[in-house]
């Protein structure tokens, strides 16, 4: 019962877990008064478990919107998207909010960290939305800010640390749900370039550990370090390569 | 979701709400306000008044309601026109007295009084303003006056019109500082200059509301009579034996006396009055029950006025915190987390500003109960209200802010500075 001209279309769509991410034919589309204004158009790719993806694009070239709809923040106008065989194009907030907390980790470019609570509160947030009870949480946490190399900052509050360390307990925040990505919105906009290169350093041991991650960035330095580079450009892909 | 998960939310959440409450103190404060005044007025009134309660009631009891009076114009005139018709009516006399104890069975006690008030002086030592009252011997059983010394003077004594006395505590205090009530007696004092010897002294009768009522000094009716002249107006009081008889005694009373007055059935006044504890007891749940409601005005205004300034709060932290609320979403909160967050915050506020005001209620009772007197009542039950009450307040003005707050997108959350 195989046709062989129908399998090559219909594969990829009937085993979606293949990839951790599948995103096909997938559309944004802004209504700014009578005009459309098209962010993403046609945008279809794969990233398989362990792959470390750089996001590049200049500024307006809708790299922030693929962000945005491969975190589970917004979702597509049109297209398919899976994400660890889960078809996420069409689910509710509050399917995207689960999603979220048991998918993916965001590392975001201005660290993001609850000003008035401590590094490991900051850590065990993801956690208490997973309902995680508070012995495991607690544990969890200290392990995820230990494996970046932060166990001695447990009780410290974000402005008793550097901006090095803040960023850092954020990667940890992102990690200690263990999720299927850690996605970065450009992790080092905001650090200076040591501490950048720290990040970055980072970065390639937890992707030597075998984690997904994807990198937004605009600058080719920190793309350069993935093994893969997708290129943005007015909204649609314009290159896709392996650097290595 | 599981309860642990509920439970660490709502942990979260709460632990959050205290350290939004402790971060700005003052804005707090400042917030919780219009709660606490609302809630303060609500506790302290209510125990005021439970505390006036059990004083009146204390004190009217020693009397019960077994005793009513009958006078010339009534214990309360409420207009200029009822004051002048009443100062129209006859004179209530010994007559009349003697009239209503011959021909009324159902009555047990009668006396008679004739009030005033003087100067009382001993040596330099003077007390102004005393209650002078020329009374019956009965009068002493009628309103149970007991003397710690001396003796009430006889009947004999009484009709002789003799210059003797029976005196409150408050005379030894203020003419005999220091002394005992044995030593008084037999001492000779001066009633608006005249002489009167000291027979007996009452057990003190306390204070109601601030007031001494041991600031008086007895005299045979008689003697009353003379002093402030035999024209004057007295007052009959009449004891039933037990208060069932209360109303019979009552109307016998008033048909003895509309009698003695002529009065037809179509006569609209009496021309006397009847009164009783009850009416001092009606006019002060009159009183009461207005300020109780004047009290539930103010306080609704001021609780709804701070259920505004809360909401008010609420939304401009929603606006700071917008990034923390996007921060939230994207690590996973749903709608539902963040509105409980927001609503448990604006409920924690209100909370404490409801429980600010049960205790700041109770101080400002305490110390009025200490000013005027009475006992301090605290009942759990309004402390009880005055937190639910704020709780509703707060779930109410949280309500907005924290829906609001749900449905901020995670990525515009995010993006604002």
């Amino acid at each position: 019962m195989t046709t062989p001209h129908v399998q090559t279309d219909t594969q990829e769509i009937s085993h979606p877990f293949s990839s951790l991410i599948k995103m096909r034919d997938i559309w944004k589309t802004y209504q700014m008064g009578t005009e459309e204004l098209h962010a993403l158009k046609k945008v279809s790719f794969d990233v398989t478990k362990g792959e470390y993806v750089a996001i590049i694009g200049p500024s307006g070239s809708g790299k922030s919107t693929l962000m945005n709809l491969i975190g589970c923040l917004d979702t597509p106008t049109k297209g398919e998207y899976w994400i660890n065989g889960e078809q996420v194009a069409d689910m509710t907030d509050d399917e995207l909010a689960r999603i979220r907390n048991k998918e993916i980790g965001f590392v975001f470019q201005t660290f993001n960290l609850l000003s008035r609570a401590t590094a490991l509160h900051n850590v065990e947030l993801p956690l208490i939305y997973a309902g995680i009870s508070s012995t495991d949480r607690h544990e969890k946490a200290i392990a995820a800010l230990e494996s970046v190399e932060l166990g001695d900052r447990v009780t410290h509050k974000p402005n008793e640390l550097s901006g090095g360390q803040r960023q850092r307990v954020a990667i940890a925040r992102a990690l200690v749900n263990q999720p299927s990505i850690l996605l970065a919105d450009e992790p080092t906009g905001a650090l200076d370039t040591t501490t950048s290169s720290e990040i970055m350093n980072l970065f390639e041991r937890l992707h030597a550990a075998n984690n997904t991650i994807i990198v937004v960035t605009h600058e080719m330095e920190v793309a350069e370090r993935a093994e893969r580079i997708i290129m943005i450009r007015d909204g649609e892909i314009e290159s896709d390569k392996k650097t290595r | 979701m599981s309860l642990t998960s509920t439970y660490s939310l709502f942990k979260e959440s709460l632990r959050l709400a205290l350290r939004s409450l402790q971060s700005s103190k003052l804005r707090t404060f400042l917030t919780l306000l219009g709660i606490i005044v609302g809630v303060t007025a609500v506790i302290a009134v209510v125990t005021i008044i439970n505390g006036l309660d059990s004083t009146v009631a204390s004190a009217f009891s020693a009397q019960g309601s077994t005793v009513f009076s009958v006078s010339k114009q009534p214990l309360v005139i409420t207009s200029r026109e009822d004051f002048i018709k009443f100062n129209k009516r006859k004179d209530v006399t010994k007559r009349d007295a003697e009239a209503i104890q011959r021909l009324c069975r159902s009555c047990w006690r009668t006396g008679m009084s004739i009030n005033g008030t003087g100067l009382v002086k001993f040596g330099e030592n003077r007390s102004e303003n005393v209650s002078v009252r020329g009374l019956s011997v009965s009068m002493f059983d009628i309103e149970n006056v007991v003397l710690q010394a001396g003796r009430v003077w006889t009947e004999q004594e009484g009709k002789s019109g003799r210059n003797t006395c029976v005196i409150g505590t408050d005379i030894i205090e203020n003419l005999f500082p220091g002394s005992s009530a044995e030593r008084v007696i037999g001492k000779s004092i001066k009633v608006d200059g005249l002489p009167f010897v000291i027979q007996g002294v009452s057990e003190p009768f306390g204070k109601v509301l601030g007031f001494s009522r041991d600031n008086f000094v007895y005299i045979p009716f008689e003697t009353g009579q003379r002093l402030f002249g035999a024209r004057d107006s007295i007052v009959i009081h009449v004891q039933v034996e037990d208060s069932n008889s209360f109303e019979t005694a009552k109307d016998e009373s008033r048909s003895i006396m509309r009698n003695r007055r002529k009065k037809r059935a179509g006569d609209d006044d009496d021309g006397f009055s009847i009164d009783s504890q009850d009416a001092f007891i009606g006019i002060y749940q009159n009183a009461t029950s207005g300020i109780y409601f004047a009290t539930i005005g103010v306080a609704a205004i001021s609780l709804v006025v701070g259920g505004i300034v809360v909401m008010n709060i609420m939304l401009v932290s929603v606006t700071e915190r917008t990034k923390e609320i996007g921060l939230r979403k994207a690590v996973g909160a749903r709608r539902r987390d963040i509105l409980m967050q927001f609503l448990i915050e604006a409920v924690a506020v209100t909370m404490v500003g409801g429980a600010l005001g049960v205790f700041t209620g109770y101080g400002l009772a305490y110390f009025l109960s200490l000013a005027l007197g009475f006992p301090l009542l605290i009942s759990a039950q309004s402390g009880f209200m005055g937190v639910t009450t704020s709780f509703v307040v707060g779930l109410i003005s949280g309500i907005y802010p924290a829906f609001t707050a749900s449905k901020l997108s995670p990525i515009d959350a995010m993006r604002s500075d």
